[in-house]
């Protein structure tokens, strides 16, 4: 983890240098050259913000604390569920960052605001193609401004596997038993049966008690012949500094992750099968019982700056929600990188969508797969 | 002595508020059925006939309980010759080698977890293997300390006596040494098994995500899937194990303590 953090400062000292070079295309908006005083402004000046885990720029909270005179709780989760179980048990914070079908379960469940849209004047930066996804979770986009966006493939060692073979079979190369043991799947229900459904030709989102039961079925039968390691962020461990003995050659990735890896080791390599994949977006929300709506608002509006959206970005590797740096990391830094742009448009990929019920069920198929 | 006894109050009002109040929401949850609503309560064994109707839950905890008595059977075959040499020796040695038992225990237990991780990797050993390699390592300085209080308690004219009396080493070993040793024997079988049989986090980092266990199993319910009542049920079926395997221990140690005053 040393080790990521000190190429993280060099990857945003690197693009401080890039940045100096070209000062004139990023030009940053009014607001934020503008010092305000949280305090006279909004009537309070400390701001908690959730949000995942190695999910934000160096320099991005203590720029935003300068720019407002305000102090910036900032807190860290490792899964919507477990954000969703705090937040239910009292906690309260003025801007989350949850995943597309846990905003959808917020907003279903009246736990949300709505966004002050007047105070967030760089909307205008967004991507329209992470707003088309946004649409799906919320329709009148105003609840939720996106943040990072990406999908879910696989990482391969260009060394020990045949691109062409990746291509070829997709997700069920991750099956083959010929990489018994060198198999790294992601211990996640959600995305584990997201690629049964994918492999087998049905919708993620399928209620269907036959499809899951065969999707079951297909997960049991790779726990069985290629004996993966479950796991979650070691991912990025394993497959960027490979270990002699217990090397793995194929792994279940989250794009930005896999960006990450690819950036750090040039022999891995990411492909989204063409059975279709999930598609997803990270969106910024603020619940009901915020104790400063009105700095989160400005929060929320300063994360859509250029300067603060490239500093997440390529800190992280995730793609941006703004469009303008998506366009110059894709080109720039992460130029070959093509795990940092993931694909859209595609019809076969879908966006997760809540289901309580599913998740209870998958949920417990899940874990008779992993305990057989 | 009796103006000493208002000095327990602070803790029975800590217990009362840390212990027995979630104590009972977790029975409460186990036997009611999922809602949203706080204050209507639905009663049911559903949880606990989910859990024993399908094998895959019995069969977690199984491993589990698997997992526990091999661990501190194996901390008991390591730990008691460790802690029979420790307690020959002279007593400044032995001052050391306490030191460089409880060494380690200075640092957290979850770095040292993780350390072993870094390590393991290097081998082709199986995640149980792993586990198991982890457990013993983490567990074993509780089971030394133990045997090894009991037998440097041990008076030094009891052994002489028995030699007196024509027991050999082999015969003093057995019906000196040992019955009186046994009850550290029993506590650190209870400073083991216990948190061996719920530990969750050293099977999740060196088992590969593989070796799912029961303590496993609670965090997800409640974490992952936000299933608390089923959680709950786990919880409470877990604490009612533990329970019974305090009283079998209690119920050893009765035993052992009779036998010293024989």
């Amino acid at each position: 983890m040393e080790i990521k953090k000190i190429l993280q400062i060099t990857a945003a000292l690197s693009a401080a240098i890039t940045l100096t070079g070209c000062s004139g295309s990023g030009a940053p908006a009014d607001s934020e050259t503008e010092a305000v005083d949280a305090k006279e402004q909004f009537g309070c000046n400390v701001l908690n913000v959730y949000n995942w885990g190695e999910y934000v720029g160096e320099e991005v909270i203590p720029n935003f604390e300068k720019l407002y005179n305000a102090k910036v709780n900032y807190d860290m989760f490792d899964s919507n569920e477990s954000m969703y179980t705090k937040l239910l048990g009292g906690s309260s914070y003025d801007v989350l960052v949850p995943s597309d079908y846990m905003i959808e379960r917020l907003i279903k469940e009246n736990l949300l605001q709505e966004l002050d849209m007047d105070a967030i004047t760089n909307i205008d930066v967004l991507d329209p193609e992470v707003v088309e996804m946004q649409k799906v979770y919320d329709p009148d986009l105003n609840y939720s401004v996106p943040y990072f966006r990406g999908s879910v493939g696989i990482v391969y060692n260009t060394e020990h596997v045949d691109p062409a073979e990746v291509e070829e079979k997709g997700w069920e190369i991750l099956r083959d038993p010929k990489y018994k043991g060198r198999v790294f799947m992601y211990d996640s229900q959600r995305d584990a049966f997201m690629i049964a459904f994918k492999a087998l030709g049905y919708s993620m989102n399928t209620e269907n008690e036959e499809e899951i039961q065969a999707a079951y079925e297909w997960l049991r039968e790779l726990h069985a012949t290629v004996d993966p390691a479950y796991g979650t962020d070691e991912v990025i461990d394993t497959m960027i500094y490979p270990d002699p003995v217990n090397y793995k050659d194929l792994a279940v990735v989250y794009s930005g992750d896999a960006a990450y890896i690819m950036y750090e080791n040039e022999n891995m390599a990411y492909y989204e099968p063409e059975q279709g994949t999930n598609i997803w977006s990270d969106g910024m929300v603020i619940p009901k019982n915020a104790s400063c709506p009105g700095l989160a608002n400005a929060f929320i509006n300063y994360i859509l700056t250029y300067d603060a959206s490239y500093d997440n970005s390529i800190t992280v590797g995730y793609t941006s929600g703004n469009k303008e740096v998506k366009d110059d990391i894709a080109s720039g830094e992460y130029d070959g990188i093509d795990a940092y742009v993931p694909r859209s448009g595609y019809e076969k990929d879908e966006v997760f969508r809540y289901n309580d019920v599913l998740v209870q069920k998958l949920s417990d198929l899940w874990n008779k797969v992993k305990i057989d | 002595m009796k103006s000493f006894s208002k000095m327990v109050y602070p803790y029975v009002l800590w217990a009362l508020i840390m212990i027995v109040v979630p104590m009972m929401m977790l029975v409460l949850y186990a036997f009611t059925v999922k809602g949203n609503a706080v204050l209507t309560f639905q009663f049911t064994f559903d949880n606990f006939i989910r859990f024993f109707s399908d094998p895959v839950f019995p069969g977690v905890l199984w491993r589990s309980l698997k997992l526990a008595v091999i661990t501190t059977l194996i901390c008991i075959g390591v730990g008691y010759p460790t802690a029979y040499v420790m307690a020959k020796l002279k007593p400044n040695s032995q001052a050391v080698m306490v030191l460089l038992i409880t060494l380690p225990m200075w640092i957290n237990m979850l770095v040292r977890t993780y350390a072993w991780r870094g390590i393991l990797a290097r081998f082709a050993l199986s995640g149980e293997a792993k586990v198991y390699v982890g457990m013993v390592y983490n567990f074993l300085p509780f089971m030394i300390l133990q045997i090894y209080t009991s037998l440097s308690k041990i008076d030094p004219n009891l052994i002489t006596a028995a030699h007196d009396l024509g027991a050999n080493n082999r015969e003093t070993f057995k019906r000196v040494i040992l019955p009186l040793s046994l009850s550290g024997v029993v506590s650190g079988i209870t400073l083991v098994f216990l948190p061996a049989v719920s530990s969750f986090f050293i099977p999740k980092l060196l088992g590969g995500g593989q070796y799912v266990l029961i303590g496993n199993l609670i965090e997800d319910y409640f974490i992952t899937t936000g299933d608390w009542n089923f959680g709950s049920a786990i919880s409470l079926i877990m604490a009612v194990i533990i329970l019974i395997s305090m009283y079998v221990t209690r119920k050893l140690d009765r035993y052992t303590a009779q036998g010293d005053d024989d």
